[in-house]
């Protein structure tokens, strides 16, 4: 039951003892990635807050939502394999 | 006489729904764990519609439309919060499944009240949950009943219309338990999808020649509908506030948080997640529909904004078979929620609030009758709040997610924060919870537009934080275990 930071088994506990330090590198990236992505989209009026130009028929602001929809879509999808082939690896989280 | 055609057609895709609803519980065994977590047993394709029709809701499909229509722009939130809703589930799904397989949990509070050991907190959050359910569940009544009133060129009236849907629900969840509800989502999700992208672009080519031509129509009558901001419906702080609950708040809502326990293993759940974004591009034909009808109707001839897509069937001169289907679909939105929220509700006023109360326990046939009642009793209360109640779709919307948004801080403490105590999990709620509603009910103004749920939020953590600091840590092997998932 020892705790991966050392502490008196209290301290904030993000990721189960033994993870290797690969898969815990990973986490936090993609953790700061998706964070971005959804601050992006409730923020999105600093970036698109146009009507033009029309993107596949849509007003700027509107594509630039979806857009990120589908960056966000593409990156859990990477991160679904990666965490697959740990697995796969005998690594496991 | 085309009314009589599509009230029929109604019909009959009610009738379809029941069957399918009560002929997917049929032949499983009777117990606590088959009725609400299907024995955690669901697959990828069964997960995916289930937590799918939870979202296609009568306020995506009758309320987003309403929004494009009547405030523009601050529609783009729902897009936003439909495909972000269950990344933070990447969190906690898992570790709620792990949790759930070894200490036998098939709610939420239980969780939460196992770490902290309280049954106040059970308490507190069955009775949070059900009033929210409450209110959600009344907004996809008036949905169905906004259907039939139309469908019958009003010759069904509101209570009727709100009736006859959701009796048909409550039999299905009554018989077939979660797995009821799991195959009709799967039916009515698709069958929902099909039917938005037709009409959405229908629409936009049939009345405008394209979608370009038609946002350009929209920016030349109103160039600050398509924007947000001031001087348009909704505010910087106000859209980013919102989005931002949202997205925090959508898997705390209980009935979705357990649908945890009911995937088969921790990869159906992640592919769930993964796959969930494409929910969000399938609202985006449900959005031009809206958008389509501003250049139709004027606000004061349309009434209510969320009646924009029923209008829009009905003035443009469709076959009856086609306007029966559309409105078959839209009501399959409300009834996809309707189904997944009074399952959890029943379970939830069962297993939470009444289990703890008593003191002997139930066995677990008697458990799963309690919930069935429960089912039951929460239908009917709700209908009668539908009846009676007031207020717009959107609104009683955000107001509930405010209050479910409080229990974020507890998910959080159980999986990554050991220190969190009792006291400090109960104070945190009990403060989120009553600074929302005093804001809801205006004892409390409004800080700079932002969001009630994000004020309390802060709130919530802090005082968990201060307070799980000044009292005694709990148990450390007891904790551990949670953070150890």
């Amino acid at each position: 039951m020892s705790n991966d930071q050392g502490n008196d088994g209290y301290g904030i506990t993000v990721f189960r003892p033994g993870t290797p330090p690969g898969v815990k590198g990973r986490g936090m990236i993609f953790f700061i990635i998706l964070c971005l992505i959804i601050l992006i989209q409730a923020f999105y009026w600093l970036f698109a807050n146009s009507v033009k130009p029309f993107v596949l028929g849509m007003p700027f602001g509107m594509f630039f939502i979806v857009l990120f929809i589908a960056i966000e879509f593409v990156v859990l999808l990477i991160l679904y394999f990666a965490e697959a082939k740990d697995v796969s690896e005998g690594g496991g989280t | 006489m085309s009314w009589i055609t599509v009230t029929i057609i109604i019909f009959i895709y009610l009738l379809f729904i029941l069957f399918l609803g009560t002929a997917g519980g049929r032949g499983r065994e009777r117990s606590v764990v088959e009725y609400i977590a299907a024995s955690r047993n669901l697959g990828f394709f069964v997960m995916y519609f289930l937590m799918g029709g939870a979202i296609f809701s009568a306020f995506a499909y009758l309320g987003g439309p309403g929004w494009a229509y009547s405030k523009g722009a601050a529609a783009f939130y729902i897009l936003g919060y439909c495909a972000l809703g269950l990344v933070p589930w990447w969190l906690w799904g898992p570790r709620a499944l792990r949790a759930g397989k070894k200490f036998k949990y098939v709610t939420q509070a239980q969780l939460f009240t196992d770490r902290f050991q309280s049954n106040a907190l059970s308490v507190i959050i069955a009775i949070v949950s059900v009033l929210a359910f409450i209110q959600y569940i009344t907004l996809q009544m008036k949905g169905s009943a906004y259907i039939f009133e139309i469908a019958s060129g009003g010759r069904i009236p509101f209570w009727a219309g709100a009736l006859i849907a959701y009796v048909v629900v409550v039999i299905y969840v009554f018989y077939g338990g979660v797995r009821g509800v799991a195959w009709t989502n799967v039916f009515q999700g698709a069958f929902m999808i099909v039917i938005a992208w037709v009409l959405g672009l229908y629409f936009a080519y049939k009345l405008y020649g394209g979608p370009s031509e038609m946002f350009r129509q929209i920016m030349d009558a109103n160039p600050t509908h398509l924007l947000v901001g001031p001087g348009t419906k909704m505010s910087f702080a106000g859209f980013s506030s919102a989005l931002l609950v949202s997205v925090l708040g959508f898997a705390m809502w209980p009935h979705l948080f357990m649908k945890a326990y009911t995937a088969q293993s921790e990869k159906v759940l992640k592919q769930t997640i993964v796959m969930y974004p494409t929910f969000a591009i399938f609202m985006v034909p449900v959005l031009f529909i809206g958008f389509a009808g501003i250049m139709q109707v004027t606000p004061d001839a349309l009434g209510a904004p969320d009646r924009i897509l029923p209008w829009m069937f009905m003035h443009l001169k469709f076959p009856a078979i086609i306007v029966g289907l559309v409105l078959a679909a839209a009501l399959a939105a409300a009834m996809s929620t309707q189904d997944t929220i009074t399952h959890a509700a029943g379970s939830i006023f069962a297993q939470d609030l009444v289990e703890p109360l008593k003191k002997e326990k139930h066995t677990d046939k008697e458990a799963t009758r309690w919930i069935r009642i429960s089912v039951v009793g929460f239908g009917a209360v709700s209908y009668l709040v539908a009846i009676f109640g007031g207020q717009t779709l959107v609104s009683l919307l955000l107001g509930a997610y405010g209050s479910i948004v409080q229990l974020l801080p507890l998910a959080v403490a159980t999986f990554f924060w050991p220190r969190a105590t009792k006291a400090g999990a109960i104070c945190g709620v009990l403060v989120g919870v009553l600074f929302n509603f005093g804001i809801v009910l205006n004892f409390i103004p409004m800080f700079w537009g932002i969001h009630a749920g994000i004020q309390g939020l802060v709130l919530n953590f802090i005082v968990l934080i201060v307070v799980s600091l000044l009292t005694k840590p709990m148990d450390r092997e007891h904790v551990q275990k949670f953070v150890t998932l």
